[in-house]
């Protein structure tokens, strides 16, 4: 980044913040909230060790206790978990001890390791969004960590943990500030900490949402007819094929519920943020020019009460896809909501854009002989910034992407569509839930789509006003490399 | 028909008839092995007539795929457009892909052992999403090296962030 905007402020060599009441206070007065931010090699929060490790020491001990022989012998399983004990702590304070992270001029430098030493610089350019989540355990001694999502890299990657909460909160503002360059501290504070909702899904609605969604509905009702079957035919066998019912049934319920809970959405100054989670609370920010596309899923049942699901893509946050099943979804912006709930959302993602607006052209008929039902429910349409399909007569859903983030198009066709003239066409978007085929079109129209397409694409790139080509890139084509432009202010200005 | 896949407004440019040799080659070799084991077993466990049979009928298939490869090696092509990169290629499942130069994160030269030895490369264009699939195999390893550079000049100077 170019311009550090928080005035350096190294006069005031604080210890390793400590879990002490004083911290807290001082974390209310802009002075030490600016304390935080420039001092050499600082530590994490000393209890990190034990918030990290407090898994090992319950394998440990349910181990011990789980061990015929050992539990016979107490006194070598008390010796034994103590040993364990020991050794955890030690190790764990000693990684706590040789983990330092300091903020340098353009990136945030975090040393580790005490045998191998290992030395990470995150640029802030480079970081995509930060968010603050704070798991279960780390919750109850009121910790936080810190996620940077790095275009890229996996999901351990940009992690620091732990921080007490307002340390984290204070470092993210900090952070964000370097990465986007010009905003000032005081509105940003003002503007991260009282931002009113701008809706909050209730519970019982999430719990709804899940009850009425079609893959709980299919489980369930194969579930019911397993039991039938099973108590009236006597046939044990499908009790096996009930485990992964069951499970079907209820982990989605947990994954909402629980998941979602008191899910609240808020606009900031550097975009809407989301909050979520009932043991494990999640925020995340969503830079408004940071979305790459959008996707609105309306199951069959939601159709009927008007209810719908609003997804997006993000770059960055969908590239951690590999290592964890949490987070592949991309962002959820709105785990279920009311369709003049999504109207105003979409309204504040895409300002300037209608959907209800938009002429969508339908799949010709002949589409039938493939699609014997699904084949009125496709169609496509554009207008001057966004292409919009829709798809799926169980599930419905409509895929939004931005022109100016098209990846790439693709016209394909099969023999059988050969036969029927007809062609795919899609708009490739990163890596997210978002997925905009416009499927079985007249072959005339496909190709048409495609140029079409392509063009708008152009003109799109061309007529946004852009981060200007090369400028920050020091390594040209690397996969993250024109991320970085995105990250630059130029971009969140030219998003407003 | 054609004009779909490929537009005429462009100069497209054909990949090197080695991509079918190198294929008819690697098939020939699967489907020699096969014939040969087919004779072998069914020669020596059913009849050497059977044997003789599964030979006939692994020369058809060749006889086969040497017609599809062929199609399929005609069908790959590309072309450079002022902005965008151009990939046709398929028979039964044709595909076009249109790729913007700015939209490039990486490009990938390949060539395996047997491609060295046919005297080609595969030039692979990476964007930000595993969707977009621009490969074009069977190069020359010239104008692969000299695609790349092209590719990736022109990826930097129009490079567009995310």
């Amino acid at each position: 980044m170019t311009e550090p905007t928080a005035p350096p402020q190294a006069s005031q060599p604080q210890p390793p913040h400590a879990p002490q009441p004083s911290d807290a206070l001082h974390a209310q007065t802009p002075q030490a909230s600016q304390a935080v931010i420039e001092k050499t090699g600082d530590r994490l929060h000393p209890l990190t060790p034990f918030v990290k490790g407090w898994g090992y020491f319950v394998v440990a001990a349910v181990a011990m206790a789980n061990n015929e022989s050992l539990r016979s012998n107490l006194k070598i399983a008390g010796i034994g978990l103590l040993a364990v004990l020991v050794g955890g702590i030690l190790l764990g304070a000693l990684s706590w001890w040789f983990t330092k992270w300091q903020l340098t001029d353009d990136a945030i430098r975090v040393d580790s390791g005490f045998l191998f030493r290992r030395t990470r610089i995150i640029r802030f350019d480079r970081i995509q969004t930060i968010d603050v989540a704070q798991p279960f355990v780390a919750r109850l001694f009121g910790m936080a960590e810190l996620r940077m999502d790095v275009a890229g890299g996996g999901k351990n990657d940009g992690k620091l943990s732990y921080f007490s909460e307002a340390d984290a909160t204070k470092l993210r503002g900090t952070l964000l500030l370097r990465a986007k360059g010009e905003l000032a501290a005081a509105q940003q504070e003002l503007h991260h900490e009282e931002a009113p909702p701008l809706l909050v899904v209730p519970t019982g609605r999430l719990l709804g949402a899940t009850l009425l969604s079609s893959t709980v509905l299919a489980s369930a009702a194969a579930l019911i007819w397993l039991i039938v079957t099973t108590m009236v035919f006597e046939f044990h066998v499908g009790l096996f094929a009930g485990l992964p019912l069951l499970l079907g049934v209820v982990q989605p319920i947990w994954k909402q519920v629980v998941g979602n809970h008191g899910f609240t959405l808020s606009e900031t100054h550097d975009g809407l943020r989301t909050k979520r989670g009932l043991f494990d609370v999640q925020r995340q920010t969503v830079p408004p020019g940071r979305v790459q596309g959008l996707l609105i899923t309306e199951p069959l049942i939601w159709r009927l009460i008007g209810w719908s699901r609003v997804d997006l893509d993000i770059a960055g946050v969908a590239g951690s896809k590999a290592d964890g099943e949490e987070e592949h979804e991309g962002a959820q912006l709105l785990p279920v909501g009311q369709r003049t709930q999504v109207a105003a959302v979409l309204k504040r993602v895409l300002p300037g854009t209608d959907l209800a607006a938009i002429e969508m052209h339908r799949a010709p008929e002949r589409v039938k002989w493939l699609r014997p039902i699904g084949w009125r429910y496709l169609s496509y349409g554009v207008d001057g910034q966004v292409l919009v399909t829709t798809r799926g007569w169980v599930s419905r859903r409509t895929s939004i992407v931005l022109h100016h983030k098209t990846q790439s198009v693709r016209l394909q066709q099969g023999p059988l569509q050969r036969r029927l003239g007809l062609a795919n066409v899609h708009v490739d978007t990163p890596q997210g839930p978002t997925d905009a085929v416009a499927l079985h079109r007249e072959v005339g129209e496909a190709a048409q789509l495609v140029e079409a397409q392509a063009d708008r694409a152009r003109e799109a790139r061309r007529t946004t006003s852009s981060p200007a080509p090369v400028h920050t890139q020091p390594n040209p084509p690397s996969p993250d490399g024109s991320s970085s432009s995105a990250a630059s202010p130029a971009d969140d200005s030219s998003a407003r | 028909m054609n004009d779909l896949f490929a537009p005429s407004d462009v100069s497209w440019t054909p990949v090197s008839k080695n991509l079918a040799a190198l294929r008819r080659l690697n098939v020939g070799i699967v489907l020699g092995l096969l014939a040969i084991a087919g004779l072998v077993v069914l020669g020596l466990t059913v009849g050497w007539l059977y044997g003789v049979l599964a030979v006939v009928l692994a020369a058809l298939v060749f006889g086969w795929a040497w017609v599809l490869i062929g199609r399929n090696q005609r069908s790959w092509k590309y072309a450079e457009r002022e902005d965008e990169l151009l990939v046709s290629h398929g028979v039964m499942f044709r595909e076009l892909v249109v790729v913007p130069y700015g939209r490039m994160q990486f490009v990938d030269v390949a060539a395996g052992p047997l491609e060295r030895a046919f005297g080609m490369a595969t030039v692979e264009l990476h964007t930000a999403t595993p969707a977009t699939d621009a490969k074009i195999p069977g190069l020359h390893p010239d104008e692969a090296a000299r695609l790349r550079d092209r590719l990736s000049a022109l990826g930097q100077a129009q490079a567009w962030g995310l």
